[in-house]
């Protein structure tokens, strides 16, 4: 029968990694188990304070093979307190790939057994939520450097959320156009798209069919 | 003669969808690469901050447009993941049944127009005659040939028609009778190989390091599948394996990409065969629309604080959706969705691959890591 | 011995000619018409002397009627030769267009006609007349019932099911289609003449020029049949080739003067093409002229058909320079796989991409003329020409033989000329339609390290021939029996697919397997 990564082995692999990383000063960490559809996940939740982002990554790089970075999300929260203005989340993976060997010049490829995998080569998933404090430009250290996978998600998140990465090299608009104005950034909640309430959300643009009750009611 | 920047796109044959790729020649050489994208960009992601959960699904067919059916089941996933949903196991198969045939139909797609790339026409039409198989498979399950608002959080739309399952049956069983006339055209033509060996290689760690997934990475000699790395659905009770390809020491190329994703229509096409014989209830009950078996009951609310993430097997790598939720409507509007898309990630690291080598090989080198923009620009 | 049949143009042209020359000649006044004007002396000079000419029209008409007719035979024989090729042309896009069609299985004009009243497996198009107001659905419908009656399908035959339409469609297949061609070139003829900004005027309205003018210029010295050449010198194979060669300098000036980037590196790519295929293509053409004696072209395909003199195809006689010329003229003609040059994938359109209207559809039609002419050729070269196949050995078979010979005799050398040349012609589609492009620099290396040491053992084994075992009589059928088996026996050994054990544990030159490989289903070992 199919052959998938046993669940308690990657929730052991989680726990190996969350009290390696808890013990770096201001990162919190828990094993959080996770179910979508019906297979149930054990995922790795970190919150690192801003200064200790850098940290933390190059730990999971080096010490713990994290070595994809998936998807880096940038969030604007208006309503939230001073200090939580931004998020960034970052979604890495430790996939356990590595270059499969080569006798006599024919390279033999890695079949891994998805039911035998064991420790350090347990593919794992890491939630990493930054939070930044308010201000006009948010910032933070980039991992450029560490996951080249995450070189144009750091861009795509700069030129929609707004959100600029220290010691990135060659930021640029991605999904943009290239001569957008500065400080654009449409993922900030301040911009609304045209048909963001109720009132305009229907083929009825100029309210014919608005009614006095429905004034402030969302759907 | 002089070093030259030639652009290709974003009106371009070559281009496999709406992007612009900078090449600076020297001669016939390859110096420099530089990739421009965005001309789609249609706000997807600002577009589903206020809409319902049910409503995005229509958004998330659209992303890749040749790929449908997955993108929207990766939507479902990460949705159902927010919203602490427990899908009944029908649904389940039906969903694998929809994704593997998609894949199929994607996969035939990127080979119907890698053919013209290299300069086969023949295999063009070929390969989109049995897409229109796969197509009218999905036809009957989604109600349209390529944007089908297939899955609903907590299940499905509908049940299997009557009769899908022995439709299916014949149509699958003859596709992979044909897959052999599609390796006749390009394994057996010398020019294909000596056109696609040897070109474009890179080497699985240099590609997970970059970000780059799926049959992309199993052409390196690697069985990478966030199928069973990070299970979900019912791809255990199931008897598969990723195909892999022995690759060249120095890495993967063009043809090893090409023959695993021909191997993976193979396996997708047993993967479906399989669940049409195990589904729960059998394939040819049909149970009414909202049925328990195929959906459950889904709240449509998403307090503030929570968050869902999936990570998912497309046909061109790892997707993945991250939703914030408490929105408008009291949280019946996600607060914010963000889309991964493999092919976003894996252009740059195309453009770097096709360094060195001739401008001839640039369509043959990017035709292979099947670039789709739709999901690119979102 | 020259071979002859009944269409002889060339004599008829030249009859013609001279007869009506000659009756003008005839009509011509024959007196002398003297203007002569005598001046008296003057104390200038004291004779008189006549100056002035004395007219004999007729005379003077004979002097130049040999240039006249000559000049005349010639413009009447261009005509007609232009226009048998212009019309014998038809066929081929019509050739490509439906084999092309059928090797891809597509659905077409045909199906979608057909679709009208036979629909899929059985199930019309929702019996769509029906919906027609006024009623005038109701003799349609009868004419559908007629027609699904005689050219439909069963229900029980599954043959016009969506996707296995692999099934022959019948006569109806041939019909539609066949003007297209004329209505590409009217749409190409209407078209606006655009010329790119910094263009280099003069050279951009020259390059097609070339090229159309070399192309047609071919076709003066290609005969289509014994008696139907519009040029006949002694030496007409080698201006045919010089000419043939000159159209890659019209390429190459078209890409360059387009100003665009795409054009000049699809300019650069044909030349260098053109140019490293031009070679072998020259010495495998001296090969056949070699083994044939001649560099006449009529007289080359003579030495073929003649009893006393070759009476062997030079095919039979060498295989590898046909092949050799079959790639060659491919790569000449630059068709898949050899289109490099205008490979749509990257550079669009390569050369030509800026030409439009009726200057691209001009340069389009050249290239099937080029594609026609090495199609003549080869059927000139190595198949015999105007002779039919085994015509001699049936004509010589004891009672039969009279009938047969009778029959070939009422059809005309040109017939048989142009038969083998469509079917080289489909040849030809037949490898447009299965084969990958090659790499430009992998063309080039194939040219330069596989094609040209070829063509010069090819050349060697002419003359080696010639030498040793040609007395001046027919070859003896030994020899070309020999040499097809060898040939055939190379081919077929080359062929065959390669050892399993050895490519699995090589280091992966051309096979790999994957791995894990999935079930069910048949794989292909």
């Amino acid at each position: 029968m199919g052959k998938i990564i046993s669940e308690s082995v990657q929730k052991e692999a989680a726990e190996v990694i969350v009290n390696s990383i808890s013990s770096l000063e201001g990162v919190e960490a828990e094993v959080v188990e996770r179910s979508s559809g019906t297979n149930p996940r054990n995922v790795i939740v970190a919150n690192p304070s801003p200064d200790s982002w850098r940290a933390l990554a190059e730990m999971l790089y080096s010490d713990h093979a994290i070595d994809y970075c998936s998807m880096i999300t940038g969030i604007h929260w208006p309503e939230r307190d001073d200090d939580r203005k931004w998020e960034v989340v970052y979604h890495l993976l430790r996939t356990g790939v590595r270059d499969p060997p080569s006798e006599d010049g024919v390279v033999q490829p890695i079949i891994v057994n998805p039911s035998t995998v064991r420790g350090f080569g347990t593919p794992v998933e890491v939630e990493v939520h930054v939070h930044l404090p308010d201000s006009r430009t948010p910032s933070i250290d980039s991992v450029q450097d560490i996951w080249v996978g995450a070189d144009w998600n750091e861009k795509e998140t700069w030129d929609l959320v707004g959100i600029d990465f220290d010691g990135h090299k060659g930021m640029r608009r991605v999904l943009l156009p290239h001569e957008t104005p500065r400080g654009y950034h449409p993922l900030q909640k301040q911009h609304n798209l045209r048909y963001h309430g109720f009132e305009e959300m229907y083929d009825d643009s100029q309210g014919f069919m608005r009614k006095p009750d429905d004034v402030g009611k969302i759907k | 003669m002089a070093e030259m920047w030639i652009s290709m796109g974003p009106q371009h044959p070559m281009t496999h969808g709406l992007w612009t790729l900078k090449v600076k020649v020297d001669g016939e050489t390859v110096v420099d690469t530089e990739p421009d994208l965005g001309y789609i960009h249609r706000g997807v992601e600002k577009i589903c901050e206020s809409r319902d959960f049910t409503q995005i699904t229509t958004y998330c067919d659209r992303l890749c447009y040749a790929s449908a059916n997955t993108w929207s089941h990766a939507y479902i996933y990460a949705a159902e993941d927010l919203l602490e949903v427990e899908v009944p196991e029908r649904a389940e198969y039906i969903r694998l049944i929809a994704v593997e045939i998609q894949r199929i139909a994607s996969h035939l797609m990127w080979l119907g127009a890698y053919g013209p790339d290299i300069g086969n026409l023949s295999i063009m039409v070929w390969c989109l005659r049995e897409r229109e198989m796969m197509m009218d498979l999905l036809q009957e399950l989604g109600g349209s040939r390529m944007h089908y608002n297939f899955p609903r959080v907590g299940g499905v739309k509908r049940d299997l028609p009557y009769g899908f399952a022995q439709r299916a049956r014949a149509k699958l069983k003859l596709f992979l009778n044909r897959i052999q006339e599609y390796e006749a055209l390009y394994d057996e033509s010398t020019i294909f190989l000596v056109r696609s060996q040897g070109v474009g290689y890179a080497k699985p760690e240099e590609m997970v390091n970059h970000g780059v997934s799926g049959p992309n990475l199993r052409a390196g000699g690697v069985n990478y599948d966030i199928r069973w790395a990070h299970p979900y659905s019912v791809y255990s009770e199931l008897d598969w394996a990723p195909p892999v390809e022995r690759s060249s020491i120095k890495g993967a190329d063009c043809y090893d990409r090409y023959r695993v994703r021909v191997e993976e229509m193979r396996v997708s096409a047993s993967l479906a065969l399989q669940a049409l014989d195990k589904i729960p209830g059998g394939a040819d009950t049909h149970y009414e629309p909202e049925d328990p078996m195929i959906l459950a009951k889904a709240p449509s609310r998403a307090p503030e604080g929570t968050s869902g993430a999936h990570h998912f097997e497309d046909s061109r790598g790892e997707s993945m959706f991250y939703i914030a939720g408490g929105g408008e409507g009291r949280g019946k509007h996600p607060y914010r969705v963000s889309i991964r898309s493999p092919i976003f990630i894996t252009i740059p690291f195309a453009a770097k691959c096709m360094i060195g080598y001739k401008v001839a090989d640039i369509p043959a080198i990017m035709g292979s890591f099947d670039p789709c923009i739709g999901e690119t620009d979102r | 011995m020259t071979s002859s049949d009944w269409l002889d143009i060339v004599g008829w042209t030249d009859s013609l000619t001279s007869w009506s020359m000659d009756n003008v000649h005839d009509l011509m006044p024959s007196e002398d018409i003297d203007l002569q004007v005598t001046i008296p002396s003057t104390w200038a000079w004291p004779d008189p002397f006549t100056v002035g000419p004395i007219f004999n029209l007729q005379d003077g008409f004979a002097g130049i009627q040999p240039a006249l007719e000559s000049f005349m035979h010639a413009m009447m024989m261009c005509t007609v030769v232009f226009g048998m090729m212009m019309t014998t042309m038809l066929v081929i896009p019509y050739i490509e267009r439906k084999f092309i069609g059928r090797l891809m299985d597509r659905l077409g004009a045909t199906t979608t006609l057909r679709s009208m009243w036979v629909g899929e497996s059985g199930v019309t198009a929702g019996e769509w007349w029906n919906k027609l107001p006024f009623g005038v659905g109701g003799p349609i419908g009868w004419v559908i019932g007629v027609l699904n009656k005689t050219w439909g399908n069963s229900h029980e035959l599954e043959t016009v099911s969506r996707v296995n339409n692999r099934s022959y469609h019948g006569y109806w297949f041939l019909l539609p289609g066949f003007f297209q061609a004329f209505a590409d070139f009217f749409k190409f003829a209407t078209k606006e003449h655009i010329v790119p900004k910094d263009a280099d005027k003069v050279v951009f309205e020259v390059a097609p020029v070339i090229i159309l003018a070399t192309t047609i210029m071919v076709f003066a010295f290609v005969p289509f049949g014994p008696h139907i050449y519009a040029a006949n010198p002694e030496l007409s194979l080698l201006f045919m080739m010089a000419i043939f060669g000159v159209a890659p300098l019209g390429v190459f000036f078209a890409g360059w003067a387009s100003n665009n980037k795409y054009t000049l590196i699809g300019g650069m790519r044909s030349a260098a093409q053109l140019t490293a295929y031009e070679i072998p293509l020259l010495i495998t053409v001296l090969g056949v002229a070699v083994l044939s004696g001649s560099f006449n072209i009529i007289e080359i395909v003579d030495f073929q058909i003649g009893q006393d003199e070759g009476n062997v195809w030079n095919i039979f006689l060498m295989p590898l320079g046909a092949l050799l010329f079959l790639v060659t003229m491919i790569a000449e003609v630059e068709r898949i796989p050899f289109d490099m040059p205008e490979a749509e994938a990257e550079l669009v359109e390569g050369w030509w991409t800026e030409y439009g209207g009726i200057r691209w559809g001009l340069m389009f039609a050249a290239e099937y003329m080029r594609s026609y002419a090495a199609c003549i050729l080869f059927a000139l070269f190595f198949l015999g020409g105007w002779e039919a196949p085994f015509q001699h050995t049936l004509a010589d078979l004891p009672w039969v033989g009279s009938i047969v010979e009778f029959g070939l005799s009422l059809i005309p050398g040109v017939g048989w000329v142009l038969l083998k040349a469509w079917a080289l012609f489909a040849v030809f589609v037949w490898i447009r339609a299965s084969l990958h492009r090659v790499r430009t620099d992998q063309i080039l290396e194939f040219g330069w390290r596989y094609l040209l040491p070829l063509s010069l053992l090819n050349l060697v084994f002419a003359i080696a021939i010639r030498l040793l075992f040609w007395d001046g009589g027919p070859w003896n059928l030994l020899l070309p029996i020999a040499i097809t088996a060898i040939s055939g026996g190379i081919f077929v050994i080359l062929a065959i697919d390669e050892d399993k054990d050895a490519l699995e544990i090589q280091r992966r030159p051309y096979s790999t397997q994957a791995v894990v490989k999935a079930s069910p289903g048949s794989h292909r070992d």
